[in-house]
């Protein structure tokens, strides 16, 4: 996708919002960072290419009383609308720009590979670092290789033609998914207490997800109520992530925002995954899908038959 | 300031539990300054020793340790009320119900009662006091099912000057009495003594009466509920209807007689039964020719009163009540599926008792005269079985329908009265005739009326040259017995009412294994359910007779009554609040509040949640819907119940 279509867009959409959220170049590593455009002139600094991983709408509750554009990719486009459907932010205070997404690329892994810090870029389907070069749909991120969302469920504008991708390829059977599935209940439990004993209780998982704002009433830190305890160890972290995680239930849009930010690499996924299969088996619900659907924890009516609406 | 009041309930707590060394332990609990053990807390003098301690000692929370909180929670608030604390600053800790009845070893029961003691003064020392509040009672009351219980209900409120609302799902009230024939042990005639009281309701002037209507949607609490009663499109326009009859004579759709048990037919338009209250024809879609083809409308050509309206749309009316008795009745248990070496409903003239009270019944089908379905011939050796799905652990139903025993030697009197050379043969199990006069009458159905009884089951019925060969075991005599009958009547157990199931669930009330609804308690609230201001009355609780029926009803009436009599009632002080310096705004609170109890209020610079205090039920769905945990049940914060878990694990 070309710059032409987006710039253009976001300005478009300025003219009746305060601010809109979208990326620009880091001069320096060459990768995308979240900006916020407030006047045309900066937006002309707008960019979308495949190291645009985050997800902007985590920033969306926090301007709940400002008008706000925002460019999504179609995983995006999910966690807004649960925002909605929860109530969190109101539809006719923002403007979606919806971008055509080839699959965005695991930078963090990038960058393990080949380097820290190294100049990434994005061209002709692969991915070049500083003379080395990979094909792109080697170093996606995860979500990508199973994404069912290319095309944004809710645009205002679109940046492009969301619906001329290509589905990226499935993923490799290599990975820490296929390696945990074929573990035992027990050698589970290790593997998590392993995990968990190295959280340094940042809440970059926390900060990093759409969904999770509760503000400084999150439970894994305040003592009224005092689920858990704020000590730095494998169990008192693990059930704070529990606790996290099964808010998460019926929520989650799977945008892995929380396992990418997370500097210690726990893999958090593969807890929300295993839960969001196992809601859209038992109620048909996927989060973010529709803004008509009810959350399916939040339909229980007392006077129908069953319970369930 | 903790006092621990351990109570010894004579042997019922002090046999398995040390109270003694409960009381050690909870001397050196965090907060505690005063234990004792008493042999009896709730008596006089345990009240009086709970109040001196607490003025002596300046107590400012109590934990009393004994029977569960359902029995005694009242009398404890009430006590230290006296004593001059806020009542609420009590923990009821269960080691009656929960702990010495149910475990044998003193050290182990001693120790649990320790730490369920530990877990009470964890909980108490994070009670802070709460006040009652009250709210106004809505002087009306809604009786649903209008069957003998329902009636009877009904009249008895209404009697009390108090309005009632009689709802009732088919096209007349009088329910199952009104298709008996006559009445055990008296031989009464059902419908006459039954149709008067079904004219007092009509003519009532505090009851509205509601037929072909049914409850949808229940909202509030004892004093306020606030009700959606749907009214049923009839296609006949009720204040027109004059009861000619003409329709129905006139209708060419045949349907189903559910009133006569499908002994006979019907048409699609009809009036159940001669005496029906109200006297109206209701249409029933599924059977009318012109819903199914398009073309008829017979019925609206002849109708002399103008009363017959096709469009005509189901209403929903919403209603306040303070008060709501259920008296939905019984349904009849479906043998067909269960006891495969009966036929499975392939042989005709194996009937239920019900469809055999209706070829009884002088008002019947067939006029009173006995004719059996398959030919229409009268009968002349009749077998009834007892306990078809009663009693019966091999269809998954053990328990007594109470009422079988007395109507089978009912109907054998009555078929040696209308058939005087036939022959009754009885199949039972025991002979249950435990009533007034109820002994003496199954007696009679023997020695003056000659059923001869058998005690065993029947193995297999099958058909031979138009009768059916009855195999069964004569117990007694320890011998095969093989009868040819003409006719066999089943006397098949009771169930809940066809949607009983779901009616309990919108009113919020339990049901028993059966789904029979459940009584408050079995001893001493058997009308009341665990919904404040629901009642039950009748057969809908559980299988009963007729004047057992009615004096429920009446019992439930006078609940009613005693209820509605007051203008306020207190409400409890425990429901939920919100922390709005903290809410997100999100209003998963208000979404799942099935009391509409939580409002949007404008304040901290935003939308935030209010609970509408004289609402709220403190059920307690808002504080597990509240993502960061604003939103709590006073008496029950999410910190109290961490405490409490924390010292139970400790």
């Amino acid at each position: 996708m070309s710059m032409n279509d987006l710039i253009p867009a976001i300005k478009k959409v300025l003219e009746e919002v305060d601010v809109v959220l979208g990326w620009t170049r880091s001069p320096a590593a060459g990768v995308a960072v979240p900006a916020r455009f407030h006047t045309p002139d900066e937006a002309d600094g707008a960019i979308f290419d495949s190291t645009c991983i985050h997800n902007l709408a985590v920033h969306l509750p926090r301007l709940k009383n400002s008008k706000v554009g925002i460019v999504a990719k179609g995983c995006d486009a999910r966690s807004i609308v649960q925002l909605i459907v929860e109530g969190e932010v109101s539809r006719d205070r923002i403007r979606v720009i919806g971008v055509p997404c080839p699959g965005v690329i695991d930078v963090k892994r990038a960058w393990r590979c080949y380097g820290f810090g190294k100049k990434i870029e994005d061209a002709g389907g692969r991915v070049h670092m500083e003379g080395r070069s990979v094909p792109r749909e080697e170093i996606l991120l995860h979500k990508c290789h199973q994404c069912r969302d290319q095309e944004p469920v809710i645009v205002d504008l679109a940046a492009g033609d969301v619906t001329s991708m290509t589905p990226p390829p499935p993923p490799d059977k290599s990975g820490i998914r296929e390696r945990f599935a074929a573990m035992s209940i027990t050698e589970r439990r290790e593997f998590w207490r392993e995990q968990f004993s190295r959280c340094i209780r940042c809440y970059a998982c926390r900060e990093a997800c759409p969904l999770c704002f509760c503000r400084d009433v999150c439970s894994m830190q305040t003592r009224e109520p005092h689920w858990t305890g704020g000590q730095v160890n494998a169990i008192e972290s693990e059930m704070a992530q529990q606790v996290r995680i099964s808010h998460m239930a019926g929520r989650c849009t799977g945008c892995e925002e929380c396992e990418r930010a997370c500097p210690v690499g726990i893999p958090l996924m593969l807890l929300l995954e295993e839960q969001n299969k196992i809601i859209e088996e038992l109620f048909a619900y996927r989060a973010g899908a529709s803004l008509e659907d009810k959350p399916p924890l939040l339909t229980y009516d007392i006077n129908r038959d069953g319970g369930w609406r | 300031m903790i006092g621990v009041f351990v109570c010894q309930c004579g042997t019922n707590i002090a046999a398995t539990v040390s109270t003694d060394r409960v009381v050690q332990a909870a001397k050196s609990m965090l907060g505690v300054v005063h234990a004792e053990s008493i042999q009896y807390t709730c008596s006089d003098p345990g009240q009086r020793a709970i109040i001196d301690a607490i003025q002596q000692k300046g107590l400012t929370r109590v934990v009393m340790a004994g029977c569960s909180p359902r029995m005694h929670e009242i009398t404890f608030r009430r006590a230290i009320g006296r004593a001059g604390m806020n009542p609420f600053m009590l923990e009821m800790v269960n080691i009656r119900e929960q702990c010495s009845w149910i475990h044998s070893g003193i050290d182990e029961t001693t120790e649990k009662a320790i730490d369920l003691v530990r877990k009470g003064v964890a909980r108490v020392r994070r009670q802070k006091p709460l006040q009652p509040g009250s709210s106004p009672v809505a002087r009306r009351a809604l009786v649903i099912g209008a069957g003998v219980a329902g009636i009877q209900a009904a009249l008895d409120i209404a009697d009390a000057g108090i309005p009632v609302t009689l709802v009732e799902k088919s096209p007349t009230i009088g329910g199952n009495m009104a298709r008996l024939d006559k009445t055990f042990p008296t031989l009464d005639c059902s419908s006459c003594i039954l149709t008067p009281r079904m004219v007092e309701v009509k003519q009532h002037e505090n009851i509205k009466l509601m037929v072909n209507s049914e409850v949808e949607k229940v909202r509030g609490y004892i004093g306020n509920f606030e009700i959606d009663i749907r009214k049923k499109a009839s296609c006949v326009i009720e204040e027109k209807c004059t009861g000619c009859l003409i329709c129905q004579e006139k209708c060419p759709s045949k349907a189903p007689d559910d009133f006569n048990a499908c002994a006979g037919e019907s048409k699609a338009i009809s009036i159940p039964f001669p005496q029906a209250v109200p006297l109206v024809a209701s249409l029933r879609k599924e059977y009318c020719r012109l819903f199914i083809s398009g073309k008829c409308s017979v019925c609206q050509k002849v109708c002399p009163a103008d009363a017959i309206d096709y469009g005509q749309e189901d209403t929903v009316v919403t209603e306040k009540f303070g008060a709501v008795v259920v008296a939905t009745g019984f349904g009849l248990y479906d043998w067909k599926q269960s006891y495969p070496t009966y036929g499975m409903g392939m042989y005709p003239d194996v009937i239920n008792a019900l469809k055999y009270e209706r070829l009884l019944s002088a008002s019947g089908p067939t006029g009173g005269h006995i004719e059996r379905p398959s030919d229409g011939k009268e009968p002349r050796d009749i077998v009834f079985i007892s306990c078809i799905g009663s009693r019966d652990e091999s269809v998954g139903r053990p328990q007594c329908c109470s009422i079988g025993c007395m109507y089978m030697a009912k109907q054998a009197i009555l078929t040696k009265e209308h058939i005087p050379d036939s022959q009754s043969y009885i199949f039972y199990i025991d002979v249950r005739a435990a009533g007034k006069g109820y002994d003496e009458f199954a007696r009679r159905a023997q020695t003056d009326f000659g059923a001869i009884y058998i005690r065993g089951r029947v193995g297999k019925i099958y058909p031979r040259g138009g009768k059916l060969v009855v195999m069964g075991t004569d117990t007694l005599a320890g011998d095969q017995v093989e009868i040819e009958a003409d006719l066999v009547v089943l006397a098949t157990g009771l169930t809940p009412a066809e949607g009983a199931g779901g009616l309990a669930r919108r009113l919020n009330i339990s049901t028993d294994g059966q789904g029979f609804m459940a009584e408050g308690h079995p001893k001493l609230k058997p009308v009341e359910t665990n919904t404040g201001g629901v009642f039950l009355a009748g057969a809908c609780q559980g299988p009963k007779d007729i004047p057992a029926s009615v004096a429920q009803a009446g019992a439930a009436a006078a609940k009613v009554i005693g209820l509605l009599s007051r203008e306020e009632i207190e409400t409890s002080p425990m429901v939920a609040e919100v922390n709005q310096l903290k809410c997100t705004g999100c209003f998963k609170c208000r979404d799942v509040c099935p009391y509409g109890a939580i409002e949007n209020q404008d304040a901290m610079g935003g939308q935030v949640a209010h609970v509408i205090a004289s609402l709220c039920q403190g059920c307690g769905l808002c504080n597990v819907a509240c993502p960061p945990g604003v939103i709590s049940l006073k008496g029950y914060t999410d910190n109290q119940l961490i405490a409490e878990v924390v010292e139970v694990l400790r």
